[in-house]
């Protein structure tokens, strides 16, 4: 019985320690704030935070890519302030996030639509969900099946980790398993390079990663930008996220904040994403 | 040890096979616990050992985005009897996403987890065992089939599942011809707080006629605030072995677990159990209090090292302290 009185004023002591101390973790807020997650979402993030540390110099932000899925589970175990995300969180994370007791709040920032991409050369200029299917699945593997010049598709997808991935998947695919064959790729950008040098290549990238190296195309006779995506007229569009532990407070409000300003949104359609208004 | 040869040979063929011709969403984990074990009881000292007391060795692949298989064979040293090591298999079952018309709801089949009180999802924060295995009330896996799953929201999770009853080691003749039924539900109403219960009811026991009976009940209770997360569980046993007496036997205890992380690559962790094996009898209740420390010390590494004492009210059986050390090591590769 004195064991257990002991082992139990020990950790009273250790607890009450906490509420009487600033113990390493309390200190981070300050002036430190530490973002993970979605490569799509990167180069908002980054950009947002060169600008307002340029307006507050007291203040630093480390920006990470990784994907959606690392950035959440980060946030889950308490080591960043935000983590981006290019899909909504899943269920299965929301739940073993409330169990740690963290609330996860999506914050909106931005929309985005995934073009599907291809090489310059290929004189193919529209396609459907259904077509985008039969070839992410291997059911197509040849682009005269599709009236363009015969040759082999060469299929560039993202890893599982990746947020644009699981919303195409879940859009494009329906659930569909990508053929084996498929060069799977770690960042929206490594996708664009490795499609603008592939002849026959067909990949997808966040609008943001779109330029005159790739051929986006028309899908369902729609092509992506911001009014088509706004209007919701191009389907393979999705909000792009910053999830915080309960509502941003902070730091973290200050720089969500300057996100949600003219300015803010202004960057974001400059990265060639879609404003929220 | 021709089992073991056997086995691992059967392993290897399986990952070269799986990376030659299925060549796709496969992944091969191993996790090891390297332990050395310290046991004094009364003022013998019992055991004073370094041991591997485990090394899984599993095999993940996805057939589909809804078809999901595991196999998992666990090697130890750690156990009597046992020429140079030892081989359990663990875990063998396929998850079925999509098969039942409900959202986040998975039905699986084969060696699967036991969802009862903690032991489904304890992570061996403590080198010791979760209480529903170290009290003997069930194994962590058994075989069987069920349906688990998220409820709405992210709110909690349940399972509803049907076993063998015996437990992953016994099998053959030492299985009986009458199922056991388990039901788990963990509620998360509010971020931070986790209550659960869940029972099992195996009105037949064992192989010998008449049939032992038991029935168990765990409550289960998770509170996190910041650093600390607080684990609670209290279980419940009927049990009745019919070939020695009709009388019902019943057991209760209950387990606190209190984990502190001060700083991000360390936690330290208290734990106290009480399990009182007959509760109508006097003087046979056992309390475990531990303490111990876990040093994230590389990318997958944790360092544990932990001190137990076993005392028992009875002065029939002898104090026993226990102290730990333990590298607990996992590596994977990419999925291919």
């Amino acid at each position: 019985m004195k064991k257990i009185l002991v082992l139990l004023t020990l950790f009273v002591f250790i607890c009450s320690s906490m509420f009487a101390f600033t113990w390493p973790w309390a200190k981070k807020d300050t002036g430190t704030l530490t973002i993970t997650g979605s490569t799509t979402v990167l180069p908002i993030a980054q950009k947002s935070a060169e600008v307002f540390m340029d307006k507050h110099s007291d203040v630093n932000i480390s920006v990470r890519g990784g994907g959606s899925s690392v950035g959440i589970a980060a946030l889950l175990d308490g080591t960043v302030q935000i983590a981006d995300a290019s899909r909504s969180i899943k269920t299965k994370e929301f739940k073993a996030a409330r169990e740690k007791g963290i609330n996860p709040v999506g914050n909106v920032v931005a929309k985005d639509g995934i073009a599907v991409i291809v090489n310059p050369g290929n004189g193919i200029s529209e396609i459907t969900i259904p077509q985008i299917a039969a070839i992410f699945t291997g059911e197509i593997s040849n682009w005269k099946d599709l009236g363009g010049v015969p040759g082999p598709i060469v299929v560039i997808s993202r890893d599982n980790s990746s947020g644009t991935y699981e919303v195409f998947n879940e859009l494009a695919l329906g659930g569909g398993k990508v053929r084996e064959d498929a060069v799977v790729l770690a960042s929206n950008n490594a996708v664009a390079q490795t499609v603008s040098q592939t002849p026959g290549s067909i990949g997808y990238v966040g609008l943001g990663y779109l330029s005159d190296a790739v051929k986006a195309l028309k899908v369902g006779g729609v092509m992506p930008n911001n009014a088509t995506v706004n209007s919701g007229a191009y389907k393979l569009a999705r909000p792009l996220y910053m999830y915080t532990n309960g509502n941003p407070k902070g730091l973290a409000k200050q720089y969500l904040d300057f996100i949600w300003s003219a300015e803010g949104q202004g960057i974001v359609g400059d990265l060639g994403f879609v404003p929220l208004r | 040890m021709a089992k073991v040869k056997f086995l691992v040979a059967f392993m290897l063929i399986m990952v070269i096979g799986a990376s030659l011709l299925i060549a796709s969403d496969t992944q091969i984990e191993m996790t090891v616990w390297n332990r050395w074990t310290y046991v004094k009881s009364g003022d013998e000292v019992t055991e004073d050992q370094f041991s591997l007391a485990r090394g899984y060795l599993r095999l993940s692949h996805n057939f589909s985005s809804s078809v999901f298989g595991r196999f998992n064979v666990d090697f130890f040293s750690d156990e009597d009897g046992l020429d140079g090591a030892g081989l359990k298999i663990k875990y063998a079952y396929l998850d079925f996403k999509k098969l039942i018309p409900i959202q986040d709801a998975v039905f699986t089949a084969g060696l699967m987890k036991t969802y009862f009180g903690t032991i489904y999802d304890w992570s061996y924060i403590t080198v010791e065992k979760d209480p529903s295995d170290l009290y003997k009330i069930c194994s962590s896996t058994d075989y069987g089939l069920g349906v688990s799953g998220l409820i709405p929201g992210g709110l909690g999770e349940y399972a509803l599942a049907l076993y063998n009853g015996e437990g992953y080691k016994k099998t053959g003749n030492d299985v009986n011809k009458y199922p056991a039924f388990v039901g788990n539900v963990r509620v998360t109403p509010i971020p931070g707080i986790t209550v659960g219960g869940s029972a099992i009811i195996a009105n037949k026991v064992g192989t010998s006629e008449p049939y032992d009976k038991m029935n168990a009940y765990a409550g289960v209770g998770r509170f996190v605030f910041g650093p600390i997360d607080i684990w609670a569980e209290y279980i419940m046993k009927n049990y009745t072995d019919e070939t020695k007496t009709s009388c019902e036997t019943k057991s209760a205890g209950f387990m606190v677990m209190p984990i502190i992380k001060l700083f991000p690559n360390f936690e330290f962790v208290f734990r106290y159990d009480q399990w009182d094996p007959n509760t109508d009898q006097d003087n046979d209740k056992q309390n475990i209090m531990i303490a111990g420390i876990n040093w994230n010390c590389a990318s997958n590494v944790v360092l544990q090292a932990n001190y137990e004492n076993i005392s028992y009210e009875s002065s029939k059986s002898e104090d026993t302290k226990k102290v730990y050390a333990q590298l607990n090591w996992t590596f994977k590769t990419p999925k291919f």
